[in-house]
Protein backbone atom coordinates (compact mmCIF):
# COMPACT_ATOMS: atom_id res chain seq x y z
CA UNK A 1 0.00 0.00 0.00
CA UNK A 2 1.39 3.40 -0.84
CA UNK A 3 1.90 6.03 1.80
CA UNK A 4 -0.56 8.34 0.05
CA UNK A 5 -3.22 5.62 0.28
CA UNK A 6 -2.40 5.24 3.99
CA UNK A 7 -2.90 8.94 4.52
CA UNK A 8 -6.34 8.95 2.92
CA UNK A 9 -7.45 5.86 4.84
CA UNK A 10 -6.42 7.45 8.14
CA UNK A 11 -8.06 10.76 7.22
CA UNK A 12 -11.27 9.04 6.16
CA UNK A 13 -11.37 7.01 9.36
CA UNK A 14 -11.10 10.19 11.44
CA UNK A 15 -13.42 12.37 9.35
CA UNK A 16 -16.53 11.16 11.20
CA UNK A 17 -16.95 13.23 14.39
CA UNK A 18 -18.38 10.34 16.45
CA UNK A 19 -15.61 8.03 15.33
CA UNK A 20 -13.08 10.73 16.16
CA UNK A 21 -14.57 11.00 19.67
CA UNK A 22 -14.34 7.22 20.10
CA UNK A 23 -10.72 7.34 18.93
CA UNK A 24 -9.83 10.19 21.29
CA UNK A 25 -11.41 8.27 24.17
CA UNK A 26 -9.22 5.24 23.30
CA UNK A 27 -6.05 7.35 23.13
CA UNK A 28 -6.76 8.67 26.65
CA UNK A 29 -7.17 5.14 28.10
CA UNK A 30 -4.46 2.48 28.27
CA UNK A 31 -7.00 -0.11 27.20
CA UNK A 32 -10.77 0.07 27.02
CA UNK A 33 -13.68 -2.30 26.25
CA UNK A 34 -16.61 -1.74 23.87
CA UNK A 35 -18.96 -1.57 26.87
CA UNK A 36 -16.91 1.23 28.48
CA UNK A 37 -16.69 3.09 25.17
CA UNK A 38 -20.45 2.78 24.67
CA UNK A 39 -21.14 4.20 28.12
CA UNK A 40 -19.12 7.35 27.41
CA UNK A 41 -20.09 7.86 23.75
CA UNK A 42 -23.90 8.28 23.76
CA UNK A 43 -24.41 5.94 20.79
CA UNK A 44 -25.38 2.26 20.67
CA UNK A 45 -22.90 -0.55 21.23
CA UNK A 46 -23.50 -1.65 17.63
CA UNK A 47 -22.50 1.79 16.35
CA UNK A 48 -19.38 1.82 18.54
CA UNK A 49 -18.43 -1.61 17.17
CA UNK A 50 -18.75 -0.31 13.61
CA UNK A 51 -16.52 2.67 14.42
CA UNK A 52 -13.97 0.35 16.05
CA UNK A 53 -13.94 -1.79 12.92
CA UNK A 54 -13.14 1.26 10.76
CA UNK A 55 -10.44 2.45 13.18
CA UNK A 56 -8.91 -1.03 13.20
CA UNK A 57 -8.85 -1.19 9.40
CA UNK A 58 -7.08 2.17 9.31
CA UNK A 59 -4.42 0.82 11.69
CA UNK A 60 -5.36 3.33 14.38
CA UNK A 61 -6.39 0.86 17.07
CA UNK A 62 -5.45 -2.69 18.03
CA UNK A 63 -7.52 -5.23 19.94
CA UNK A 64 -6.70 -7.84 22.56
CA UNK A 65 -9.32 -10.47 23.39
CA UNK A 66 -9.30 -11.68 26.99
CA UNK A 67 -12.00 -14.03 28.22
CA UNK A 68 -15.34 -12.59 27.17
CA UNK A 69 -13.97 -9.08 26.74
CA UNK A 70 -12.06 -7.42 23.94
CA UNK A 71 -9.74 -4.61 24.98
CA UNK A 72 -8.92 -1.82 22.53
CA UNK A 73 -5.86 0.39 22.58
CA UNK A 74 -4.49 3.15 20.35
CA UNK A 75 -1.72 2.27 17.88
CA UNK A 76 0.56 5.31 18.03
CA UNK A 77 2.13 4.42 14.68
CA UNK A 78 -1.29 4.57 13.07
CA UNK A 79 -0.90 8.33 12.88
CA UNK A 80 2.65 8.06 11.54
CA UNK A 81 1.60 8.78 7.94
CA UNK A 82 0.47 12.21 9.08
CA UNK A 83 3.43 13.25 11.17
CA UNK A 84 6.47 14.68 9.43
CA UNK A 85 10.11 13.94 10.13
CA UNK A 86 10.67 17.21 12.00
CA UNK A 87 7.92 16.42 14.51
CA UNK A 88 9.07 12.84 14.79
CA UNK A 89 12.69 13.71 15.50
CA UNK A 90 11.86 16.78 17.60
CA UNK A 91 10.16 14.48 20.08
CA UNK A 92 12.69 11.71 19.57
CA UNK A 93 15.70 13.85 20.53
CA UNK A 94 14.01 15.45 23.53
CA UNK A 95 13.25 11.98 24.87
CA UNK A 96 16.72 10.67 24.10
CA UNK A 97 18.50 13.62 25.79
CA UNK A 98 16.28 13.00 28.85
CA UNK A 99 17.38 9.32 28.76
CA UNK A 100 21.00 10.45 28.53
CA UNK A 101 20.55 12.67 31.58
CA UNK A 102 19.07 9.75 33.57
CA UNK A 103 21.82 7.37 32.48
CA UNK A 104 24.57 9.86 33.44
CA UNK A 105 22.92 10.26 36.84
CA UNK A 106 23.18 6.48 37.36
CA UNK A 107 26.79 6.28 36.20
CA UNK A 108 28.00 9.39 38.05
CA UNK A 109 25.55 10.16 40.91
CA UNK B 1 21.92 19.32 0.61
CA UNK B 2 20.12 22.55 -0.17
CA UNK B 3 20.32 24.44 3.11
CA UNK B 4 17.99 27.25 2.01
CA UNK B 5 15.04 24.83 1.87
CA UNK B 6 15.66 22.89 5.03
CA UNK B 7 14.91 23.07 8.71
CA UNK B 8 16.74 21.80 11.74
CA UNK B 9 16.01 20.56 15.24
CA UNK B 10 18.10 21.96 18.09
CA UNK B 11 18.14 20.61 21.64
CA UNK B 12 20.37 22.03 24.36
CA UNK B 13 21.00 20.66 27.83
CA UNK B 14 23.41 21.39 30.67
CA UNK B 15 24.43 18.10 32.23
CA UNK B 16 26.04 18.12 35.71
CA UNK B 17 28.94 15.87 34.65
CA UNK B 18 32.40 16.35 33.16
CA UNK B 19 32.62 16.62 29.33
CA UNK B 20 34.84 13.50 29.26
CA UNK B 21 32.09 11.40 30.88
CA UNK B 22 29.35 12.88 28.69
CA UNK B 23 31.50 12.15 25.64
CA UNK B 24 32.05 8.55 26.72
CA UNK B 25 28.31 8.06 27.27
CA UNK B 26 27.50 9.58 23.89
CA UNK B 27 30.05 7.63 21.92
CA UNK B 28 30.69 4.21 23.50
CA UNK B 29 28.54 1.63 21.71
CA UNK B 30 27.13 -0.08 24.82
CA UNK B 31 26.27 3.14 26.67
CA UNK B 32 24.85 4.69 23.51
CA UNK B 33 22.31 1.85 23.21
CA UNK B 34 21.11 2.53 26.75
CA UNK B 35 20.02 6.11 26.06
CA UNK B 36 19.35 6.05 22.33
CA UNK B 37 17.29 2.82 22.69
CA UNK B 38 17.66 1.72 19.08
CA UNK B 39 19.48 -1.33 17.78
CA UNK B 40 22.61 -0.16 15.98
CA UNK B 41 25.29 -1.93 14.00
CA UNK B 42 28.87 -0.85 13.48
CA UNK B 43 29.00 2.47 15.34
CA UNK B 44 32.40 3.88 16.35
CA UNK B 45 33.38 7.49 16.98
CA UNK B 46 36.01 7.26 14.24
CA UNK B 47 36.02 9.34 11.05
CA UNK B 48 34.84 7.30 8.04
CA UNK B 49 32.86 4.75 10.07
CA UNK B 50 29.59 3.62 8.44
CA UNK B 51 26.84 2.29 10.68
CA UNK B 52 23.09 1.75 10.82
CA UNK B 53 20.17 2.10 13.19
CA UNK B 54 17.04 -0.01 12.92
CA UNK B 55 13.86 2.03 13.36
CA UNK B 56 10.18 1.37 12.64
CA UNK B 57 9.58 0.50 8.96
CA UNK B 58 6.88 2.30 6.98
CA UNK B 59 5.47 1.23 3.62
CA UNK B 60 8.34 0.24 1.32
CA UNK B 61 10.96 1.66 3.69
CA UNK B 62 12.73 -0.98 5.80
CA UNK B 63 13.23 1.47 8.68
CA UNK B 64 17.03 1.42 8.43
CA UNK B 65 18.87 4.68 9.08
CA UNK B 66 22.25 4.75 7.31
CA UNK B 67 24.95 6.84 8.91
CA UNK B 68 28.54 7.84 8.26
CA UNK B 69 30.94 9.79 10.48
CA UNK B 70 32.71 12.71 8.73
CA UNK B 71 34.02 14.47 11.84
CA UNK B 72 35.13 13.60 15.37
CA UNK B 73 36.83 15.92 17.87
CA UNK B 74 37.26 13.96 21.06
CA UNK B 75 35.28 15.36 24.01
CA UNK B 76 33.96 18.19 21.81
CA UNK B 77 32.19 17.26 18.65
CA UNK B 78 30.66 14.24 16.90
CA UNK B 79 29.01 14.54 13.50
CA UNK B 80 27.25 11.85 11.50
CA UNK B 81 24.98 11.70 8.51
CA UNK B 82 21.49 10.24 9.05
CA UNK B 83 19.79 8.98 5.93
CA UNK B 84 16.60 7.02 5.52
CA UNK B 85 13.18 6.80 3.96
CA UNK B 86 11.96 5.56 0.58
CA UNK B 87 11.14 7.53 -2.60
CA UNK B 88 7.70 5.88 -2.82
CA UNK B 89 6.68 7.80 0.32
CA UNK B 90 6.01 11.43 -0.71
CA UNK B 91 5.91 13.04 2.72
CA UNK B 92 5.52 12.36 6.42
CA UNK B 93 7.18 9.53 8.31
CA UNK B 94 9.12 7.35 5.87
CA UNK B 95 9.75 10.02 3.22
CA UNK B 96 13.34 10.33 1.97
CA UNK B 97 15.54 12.07 4.50
CA UNK B 98 19.15 13.17 4.02
CA UNK B 99 20.15 14.80 7.28
CA UNK B 100 23.12 15.39 9.59
CA UNK B 101 23.32 15.02 13.37
CA UNK B 102 25.89 17.05 15.32
CA UNK B 103 26.61 16.68 19.04
CA UNK B 104 28.70 19.53 20.48
CA UNK B 105 30.04 19.57 24.02
CA UNK B 106 31.48 22.53 25.88
CA UNK B 107 32.48 22.98 29.50
CA UNK B 108 29.87 24.86 31.53
CA UNK B 109 30.05 26.24 35.09
CA UNK B 110 28.30 23.17 36.52
CA UNK B 111 29.28 20.52 34.05
CA UNK B 112 28.81 20.22 30.32
CA UNK B 113 26.65 22.02 27.82
CA UNK B 114 25.37 19.59 25.21
CA UNK B 115 23.99 20.97 21.98
CA UNK B 116 22.36 18.62 19.52
CA UNK B 117 21.54 19.80 16.02
CA UNK B 118 19.72 17.54 13.58
CA UNK B 119 19.85 19.48 10.31
CA UNK B 120 18.78 19.15 6.70
CA UNK B 121 15.09 18.29 6.87
CA UNK B 122 13.39 19.18 3.61
CA UNK B 123 10.40 21.40 4.26
CA UNK B 124 7.26 19.36 3.62
CA UNK B 125 5.51 20.40 0.44
CA UNK B 126 2.29 20.82 2.31
CA UNK B 127 3.70 22.43 5.40
CA UNK B 128 0.46 24.11 6.47
CA UNK B 129 -1.16 20.71 6.86
CA UNK B 130 1.57 19.58 9.23
CA UNK B 131 2.15 22.80 11.12
CA UNK B 132 -0.09 22.02 14.08
CA UNK B 133 0.65 18.37 14.54
CA UNK B 134 3.30 18.45 17.23
CA UNK B 135 1.00 19.27 20.16
CA UNK B 136 0.22 15.71 21.11
CA UNK B 137 -2.70 13.47 20.31
CA UNK B 138 -5.41 16.02 20.73
CA UNK B 139 -3.86 18.54 18.38
CA UNK B 140 -3.15 15.88 15.80
CA UNK B 141 -6.66 14.51 15.86
CA UNK B 142 -8.22 17.96 15.72
CA UNK B 143 -6.06 18.92 12.74
CA UNK B 144 -6.99 15.72 10.94
CA UNK B 145 -10.64 16.48 11.57
CA UNK B 146 -10.26 19.91 9.99
CA UNK B 147 -8.27 18.56 7.05
CA UNK B 148 -10.80 15.82 6.48
CA UNK B 149 -13.62 18.34 6.52
CA UNK B 150 -11.71 20.47 3.99
CA UNK B 151 -11.06 17.47 1.81
CA UNK B 152 -14.70 16.48 1.84
CA UNK B 153 -15.70 20.04 1.06
CA UNK B 154 -13.33 20.05 -1.92
CA UNK B 155 -14.78 16.85 -3.39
Amino acid sequence: MTRQANISIVMRALSDPTRRTVYERITRADEITVAELTRSSGVTQGAVSQHLKALKLAGLVAERPEGRNVFYRAQPLGLAPLVDWIDHYGQFWHERIANLRELLKKIDP
Amino acid sequence: MNTSNTRQIEVEAVLPHAPELVWKTLTSGELMKRWLRMPSTGFAAVVGTKFTYQTTPAGEWDGIIRCEVPEVVQNERLVYSWKGGHPSIPEGYGAVMDTVVTFSLSRAANGTRLRLVHAGFAIPRNERAYANMSDGWKGVVKTIGELSAEEEGAQ
